[in-house]
């Protein structure tokens, strides 16, 4: 391999730097130059996380091998203000409009609409928008961060006053105020340090062998020959786990790394902690492991038919949960109904897809506490069930969670903190594992995908008499967040509506699939998709407007939930409400048609097209003509 | 991960084509790169080790572009985000910033070339159809002993099916080479699941050019890509055009036509649902191109019922 000898000016200082030939930009900037405020959200140019500018113009630096950069001149998150001084007006409207949520995103949608506004200080809305579309968030939503490029693009031109970017007068309360969030300077510099940001000296670096197969005896793993590969300090596999072996939010049924079998493909195997993370990837590769397949499950109503192959012993039927409720007399109600309808419903798996894929750092400290930096989102439980698995007492154990890119529920669960607990006990020395994206999505756990049938009784007037609902949800191999995610299903089940007679299951499966986990709004999302689908199919059968079926069953103050929980207030009244009147709705049973008046009125989204910049082209041939 | 040996930088065409002819086997030509790179990853081909990455993106004589005797020559390493910006590419090329605002993003347009996008190949690259309805040539370079040779071809001919092309081991694609379609009005559609950052589902690309009342077709100039293993040329229906008054009913029976040409192996009977409101929607904007008044979207849907 031989160097790059390297030379640019890189926040107008000079850098001059050997380097290997295969980095790109980003590597060069955040791994030899440590400047981590630059960040990798995908590495495949997808994201605008690494967003720079190479003399004068802003390109992805994960797609730009450095020696594209030699001789330029490079401009990045960190170089945008003056060291010490103020952050520019685009950092500071963002910071004045919250626009930084977990922030991973914020230094490349600064540099973006930094990039928008030198290209064209008088962009009006849809072109800052084309010129930001290269850039990904997950969490703020775009909203405020469009509000804060508009505010800086007009503070820059003098059209309005640099007060614009001062904080809003407190009111006396927090509600209904803007209040300024305290950690939007260090998002919006690039200052603030994520689990993959950090350094420590002497640290390795981890790479994880993961299963090609879905269900698989595990015969032999042979890491001789990895170990022996000069930079590697140390493999591990779940033959190291020093404890008992198992975590999980309600059941401890997943091993750190796989042990004796694998259940889904993608399942850790084995890691090893290296110099740097080609030695690891190279030690990866020496790594032999025989397997056996098994027979694998990948439908969940399949996985429960009687000699299915079982994923846990402890679980024969596969079933990890099922959540039954009972309330009244299904079968009166049904009786009772004018119409019955009955009707299927389905949501698929959803990748939680946090700008942050998943990174962590872990340690032992001078009195031998095994700490672990990550973003985890449940450090307490984590703590408690990594004592446990590396048998150590509980002051030993130290999580340190460092700022979430975010999780939405998907770092909710401890699938990779283990490993680097294991590899620094083993190693003594700090070690960090950075996720790639790929890995994110093949290794995490996802939303657990619903089927759903429905079958619900009316009276003509519109009046719930009986509702009969069951779901079956595919939880992958490990239970992870299921029962709750079933419980939770099976409590909102039927929505807010007072319905006298109720028959809910939900039921969690393990499958070969990768496992389902915790997701914004845990199983809620999937009722709520069946319940407030049926309630419209049944409005247009019944010819009534659906947001009088819904009035004519919703719960009111005081209600008493299926689940026997006393509601002092209810607010869905107040919401379909304010519902009805942003939407313009015209009162009428679904299923009008064309007829309707209120499609496309004021608010409604025009079709997406592009091209905004030739709007004043566009403009002058029309003019030319007339 | 795309690992190398030597990452080289020549800034000449001979240097490159002598280092190329040189390059160990396995080694590989760079232009902006953005396709090599997202390559090399999981779910693709995975860890790559090349010996030599040769980056063209210095050869002086790949820089750049010439307008001369109503052809315009595209240097290789002109990129795309050069067709949205540069006001004679604007319009000797008509059709190619609409392709380009539709092409990735601001940012990998920066690096992204034209011939790095047609020697990739793929049935979906934006730019073909487009290149090929200006009857686009690629001129490629090798060495000959120590004497420079270039050969050039028409580019439908070049691509020979998705990631397959008539480049010889030891050429460099020195330059792309289009008519000039000044007096032209061009359009670009695409169809993708996101605004940015998408690859096509389907693309057309069109170019049309009136009589001076504005009422004839002159010439036609129509292809399409994403619906075949290689873009399609639409020469029947330009023939269908060329010299015909334009009404609306014409454009609308001549937009029928193509739809059982899409062989896409997937997603078919969508894909010819959106051909036919594409070839419509190509030419209508190429005509808004030509000066033509822009028609309501009233207009539009009364030409679909
Ligand atoms: C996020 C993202 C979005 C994208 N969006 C689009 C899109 O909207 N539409 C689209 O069509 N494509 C898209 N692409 C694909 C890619 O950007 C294009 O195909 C681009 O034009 C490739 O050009 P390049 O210069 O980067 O090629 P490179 O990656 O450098 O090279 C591509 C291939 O061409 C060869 N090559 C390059 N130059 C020469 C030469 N002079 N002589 C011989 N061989 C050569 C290389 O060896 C390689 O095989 C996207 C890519 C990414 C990562
Ligand atoms: S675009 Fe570069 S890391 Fe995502
Ligand atoms: S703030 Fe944009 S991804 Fe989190």
């Amino acid at each position: 391999m031989s160097d790059l000898e390297l030379e640019m000016h890189i926040n107008g200082r000079a850098v001059k730097r050997r380097a290997a030939p295969h980095l790109r930009l980003l590597d060069f900037l955040r791994d030899d130059l440590n400047m981590t405020g630059t960040k990798e959200g995908c590495g495949a140019g997808e994201c605008g996380t690494c967003s720079v500018f190479v003399d004068g113009k802003l390109v992805k630096s994960c797609l730009m091998p450095v020696g594209k950069a030699n001789g330029a001149r490079i401009e990045t998150i960190e170089g945008l203000a003056p060291k010490g001084g103020d952050l520019t007006e685009v950092q500071r409207a963002f910071h004045k409009t919250g626009a930084s949520q977990c922030g991973y995103c914020i230094p490349g949608m600064v540099m973006a609409a930094t990039s928008a506004l030198r290209e064209n200080p008088d962009a009006g809305i849809e072109e800052i928008k084309e010129r930001l579309g290269g850039n990904i968030c997950r969490c703020t939503g775009y909203t405020k961060i469009f509000e804060a490029v508009e505010i800086a693009r007009d503070v820059i031109a003098g059209r309005l006053s640099a007060a614009a970017l001062e904080p809003d007068p407190a009111g006396n309360s927090f509600i209904g105020n803007n209040v300024r969030r305290l950690d939007a300077p260090s998002k919006v510099s690039g200052r603030l340090r994520y689990a993959g940001d950090m350094v420590m000296p002497d640290m390795l670096h981890m790479q994880v062998l993961r299963s090609p197969h879905p269900h698989a005896r595990i015969r032999v793993i042979d890491v001789s020959a990895a170990h022996a590969l000069p930079g590697v300090a140390c493999v591990i596999t779940a033959a190291d786990v020093p404890g008992e072996d198992g975590f999980g939010v309600f059941v401890h049924d997943q091993p750190i790394m796989a042990r004796g079998i694998v259940r889904y493909v993608g399942e850790a195997v084995a890691a090893v902690a290296a110099e740097d993370v080609l030695t690891a990837k190279e030690a990866l590769r020496l790594i032999k492991v025989e397997y056996d397949e098994l027979p694998a499950v990948f439908d969940p109503e399949d996985a429960m038919k009687i000699g299915a192959p079982v994923l846990h012993d402890y679980a024969p039927t596969n079933i990890t949960k099922h959540i039954p409720i009972r309330k009244g007399d299904v079968e009166q109600g049904f009786a009772e109904a004018d119409l019955i309808v009955e009707d299927y419903y389905e949501t698929q798996q959803v990748e939680h897809a946090y700008l942050e894929p998943e990174a962590g750092l872990a340690y032992v400290d001078h009195d031998d506490v095994v700490t672990v930096i990550s973003p985890s989102q449940n450090i307490t439980h984590h703590r408690h069930m990594l004592a446990k698995i590396i048998d150590k007492p509980i002051n030993k154990v130290r999580f340190i969670m460092s700022p979430v890119g975010g999780g939405f529920g998907g770092k909710e669960d401890m699938i990779y903190q283990g490993m680097l607990a294991l590899a620094a006990m083993k190693s003594g020395r700090p070690v960090r594992l950075v996720y790639t994206r790929e890995e994110s999505i093949i290794s995490t756990a996802k939303r657990h995908p619903a089927r759903i049938t429905y079958k619900m009784g009316l009276k003509n007037d519109g009046r719930i008499t009986a509702v009969e609902f069951k779901m079956i949800s595919d939880g992958g191999a490990y239970g992870m967040s299921t029962e709750g995610v079933m419980r939770k299903a099976a409590i909102l089940a039927c929505g807010p509506y007072d319905i006298p007679n109720v028959k809910i299951d939900t039921i969690g499966v393990y499958t070969n699939n990768t496992p389902s986990g915790a997701f914004r709004t845990f199983g809620a999302m999937q009722a709520q998709f069946a319940t407030e689908s049926h309630l419209d199919i049944c409005a247009e059968k019944l010819g009534l407007d659906p947001f009088e079926i819904r009035r004519r069953n919703m719960m009111q103050d005081g209600a008493i939930t299926h689940t026997q929980q006393t509601l002092g207030k209810v607010s869905i009244g107040t919401v379909l409400d304010a519902a009805e009147t942003a939407s313009h709705w015209e009162a009428g049973a679904p299923g009008r048609g064309e007829s309707r008046s209120d499609l496309g009125g004021e608010g409604t989204r025009a079709p997406c097209t592009l091209g905004a910049r030739f709007a004043p082209a566009v403009a002058k041939v029309k003019k030319e003509v007339a | 991960m795309l690992t190398c040996d030597h990452y080289l930088m020549p800034t000449s065409l001979e240097e490159a084509l002598m280092l190329w002819r040189g390059a160990p086997s396995g080694s590989r030509l760079v232009a902006g790169a953005t396709d090599i790179l997202p390559w090399a990853r999981e779910g693709r081909a995975g860890d790559v080790h090349l010996p030599s990455l040769i980056d063209l993106s210095r050869v002086k004589e790949l820089c750049g572009y010439t307008v001369e005797a109503g052809k315009v020559r595209l240097g290789a390493n002109v990129v795309y985000q050069q067709f949205l910006e540069d006001e004679t590419l604007r319009r000797h090329l008509p059709a190619m910033p609409f392709c380009a605002i539709w092409f990735a993003d601001d940012q990998i347009r920066q690096q992204a070339t034209l011939a790095g996008n047609i020697v990739n190949a793929s049935p979906a690259g934006d730019g073909i159809p487009p290149v090929i309805a200006m009857n686009g040539e690629i001129e490629m370079a090798r060495l000959d002993g120590d004497r420079i040779v270039r050969r050039t071809m028409r580019v439908a001919e070049f691509l020979r099916g998705p990631g397959k092309t008539a480049l010889g081991p030891d050429e460099i694609v020195t330059a792309i080479i289009c008519e000039s379609m000044e007096g032209y009005g061009g359009s670009f559609q695409k169809v993708g699941q996101r605004r940015s950052l998408v690859i096509s589902s389907v693309c057309a690309a069109a170019f049309v050019k009136t009589d001076p009342s504005g009422e004839i077709f002159e010439d036609v100039r129509l292809a399409l890509g994403g619906v075949g293993p290689v873009p399609l040329r639409l020469t029947d229906i330009e023939d269908m055009l060329r010299g015909q008054r334009i009404t609306r009913q014409l454009v609308a029976d001549a937009a029928g036509l193509p739809a059982d040409r899409v062989a896409s192996r997937t997603r078919r009977d969508y894909r010819r649902a959106v051909v036919r409101g594409f070839i419509e929607a190509a030419i209508e904007d190429a005509l808004v191109a030509c000066g033509a008044p822009q028609p309501g979207p009233a207009q539009r849907e009364a030409a679909h019922v």
